[in-house]
């Protein structure tokens, strides 16, 4: 079985960065640009940069690699992007609810995680997805555990930020 | 009877996006959330083709795929996977229990169309069921043809319509034109090189948003054999140059089902108008004597009792002509009709050779005719046309 330490930082954004653009331009026409990354050896702390209210969809996958996604979207932007997504209104969706936006982001990181994850299982890390969960809120932080390493991967959409963080266990 | 297609997806979402690629189809769209209320909305409903994602909680989508293939009575269903889970391995695993398709998410909605047509015959429906398009409306044209003389020819001759006539040079223009904007008809040049008209045809007819798009072939009227083997694939129709437009136009009409009766056939101010173009061919005299009767009846429903029949375009009378007007004229007196003939000199004049036809008289304008059958009483002295419904 490979080892992940065989994977590089760049292959890691390469891959991500992949992963990312597919589901934006698939399913949002839209093309998101790398913006930088905060690689897994250096500091996380503020690493988001997403303030206010915010919607985070987080999928994770295990098998021969072992990890999760966490993607953070400002909320004004995942009502946007749910909107787009479902071909709904502003209107139509402020009817529907938060749970609506909530399962948009969430299918959304599981398309991402998915595409991301699939390149991995290409490259013979065999491993299946976990079923997605959201989080809604502000000021809060999200800490990895100490035996999981964690690198942030920062894309723009026009105006707006996506923000993919990536924390994936350590092998023993 | 409407196919049935049932996507089972514990994301709400999924279900929707698949709901919105399909509303255009003559089909129903059924869900269920996991593995468990899938065989049992399966077993219930027996849908024509299952979508169906992978991570769920409850039951997955291996195990539902796994016993849906071991049920004698669901296992024909054909499946599409529906999936994030696309990893090399996990497909081919997947495969082997039995999928007819497999598309790994993100994906293109056009494209889960395109798979879902492969399986069951997905008709597009029609804006209003009820509303039979009519030549007055709007329509598109592709036109397929590198001799831009020949578009420019079409397009000329054709101003007259509401349609619009698009022209392009190639089939790999043509092809980006159909994924963009969905034509109405199409028309392809069969010389076109490399036999490139044909694989256009063959592209269109798989292509679930245009596969009933009529696709008529054009070529030079002496190439006998390029015309048969359009004709064996299934071209809808050939039209050869020297182009005639009139018949262009009428076998446009016809392959596009339009109701062209406005063209022959109006109501102004309680008065029923029937009029024939300047060049009325047996085409036109066709069209004209299928909606007669129904119009007309339609007209006498409606309570209208004067028709006027206007033949002031055209330019000569022909025996076609005759046995039309004979035919409107007895129809209008079944039907206790006053009409009146509105009519040009030459016309008059050819009228007078025919022993059939000299007693016909013309009014010079619909508005003369119209006076005339408003009068309140009409003398027999009158022409005999006028008089014959009194």
């Amino acid at each position: 079985m490979p080892t992940t330490e065989k994977i590089s930082d760049l292959v890691f954004r390469e891959t991500m960065t992949r992963a990312v653009q597919d589901v934006v331009k698939t399913m949002l026409n839209q093309n998101a640009a790398f913006h930088s990354e905060i690689g897994a050896t250096e500091n996380s702390d503020k690493a988001i940069e997403i303030s206010g209210q915010h919607v985070v969809g987080t999928v994770g996958f295990i098998g021969d690699i072992n990890g999760l996604i966490y993607l953070y979207l400002a909320s004004e932007f995942a009502s946007l992007t749910a909107a787009q997504l479902l071909g709904m209104t502003k209107r139509e969706l402020e009817e529907a609810g938060d749970e609506v936006v909530n399962d948009a982001i969430g299918e959304l990181t599981n398309m991402t995680v998915g595409a991301f994850k699939n390149q991995l299982c290409d490259r013979g890390f065999a491993c299946k997805l976990t079923i997605p969960s959201i989080l809604r809120g502000s000021n809060f932080s999200i800490q990895p555990i100490s035996s999981a390493t964690r690198r942030v991967y920062r894309f723009d959409i026009g105006q707006h930020r996506i923000v993919a963080d990536l924390l994936m266990k350590i092998e023993e | 009877m409407r196919y049935k297609i049932l996507t089972v997806d514990d994301s709400k979402t999924v279900r929707i996006i698949v709901k919105k690629a399909f509303k255009t189809y003559d089909c129903d769209i059924i869900e269920a959330s996991n593995g468990v209320e899938g065989l049992a909305t399966a077993a219930k409903e027996t849908p024509d083709v299952i979508l169906l994602d992978v991570t769920m909680p409850v039951m997955d989508g291996v195990e539902m795929l796994t016993k849906l293939k071991s049920d004698p009575a669901l296992k024909g269903i054909p499946v599409i996977m529906l999936t994030a889970e696309g990893g090399r391995d996990n497909v081919i695993k997947i495969a082997k229990i039995g999928v007819r398709d497999y598309v790994v998410k993100p994906f293109r909605e056009e494209v889960l169309v395109e798979k879902v047509g492969r399986i069951i015959d997905l008709k597009p429906l029609s804006e209003s069921p009820t509303k039979v398009k009519s030549i007055l409306d709007n329509a598109t044209i592709l036109v397929v043809e590198d001799k831009p003389a020949i578009v420019l020819q079409i397009q000329e001759g054709l101003k007259r319509t509401p349609w619009t006539i698009q022209g392009v040079n190639t089939t790999g223009e043509a092809i980006d034109f159909c994924n963009r904007t969905q034509p109405d008809l199409v028309i392809i040049s069969l010389t076109l090189p490399d036999e490139a008209a044909f694989t256009l045809f063959r592209f269109i007819r798989t292509n679930v948003k245009t596969k009933y798009t009529p696709i008529f072939g054009l070529v030079v009227k002496t190439e006998l054999q390029a015309q048969q083997q359009a004709q064996q694939v299934g071209f809808t129709s050939i039209v050869t140059k020297p182009m005639d437009i009139p018949e262009l136009e009428a076998k446009i009409s016809k392959a596009m089902n339009l109701d062209t009766s406005q063209r022959y056939f109006s109501i102004e101010k309680e008065i029923f108008l029937v009029r024939l173009p300047e060049v009325t061919t047996q085409m036109v005299v066709n069209e004209v004597s299928t909606y007669l009767k129904p119009k007309m009846s339609e007209a006498v429903d409606g309570g209208l009792s004067k028709v006027v029949i206007d033949l002031h375009e055209l330019k000569r009378l022909d025996m076609i002509v005759i046995k039309l007007m004979f035919q409107t004229m007895q129809l209008c007196r079944e039907l206790a009709l006053q009409f009146a003939l509105v009519g040009n000199a030459q016309l008059a004049s050819e009228c007078k050779a025919f022993e059939d036809t000299k007693a016909w008289q013309f009014f010079d304008s619909i508005d003369e005719a119209k006076h005339s059958l408003a009068k309140p009483s009409v003398s027999s002295s009158l022409s005999q046309p006028v008089a014959a419904g009194v």
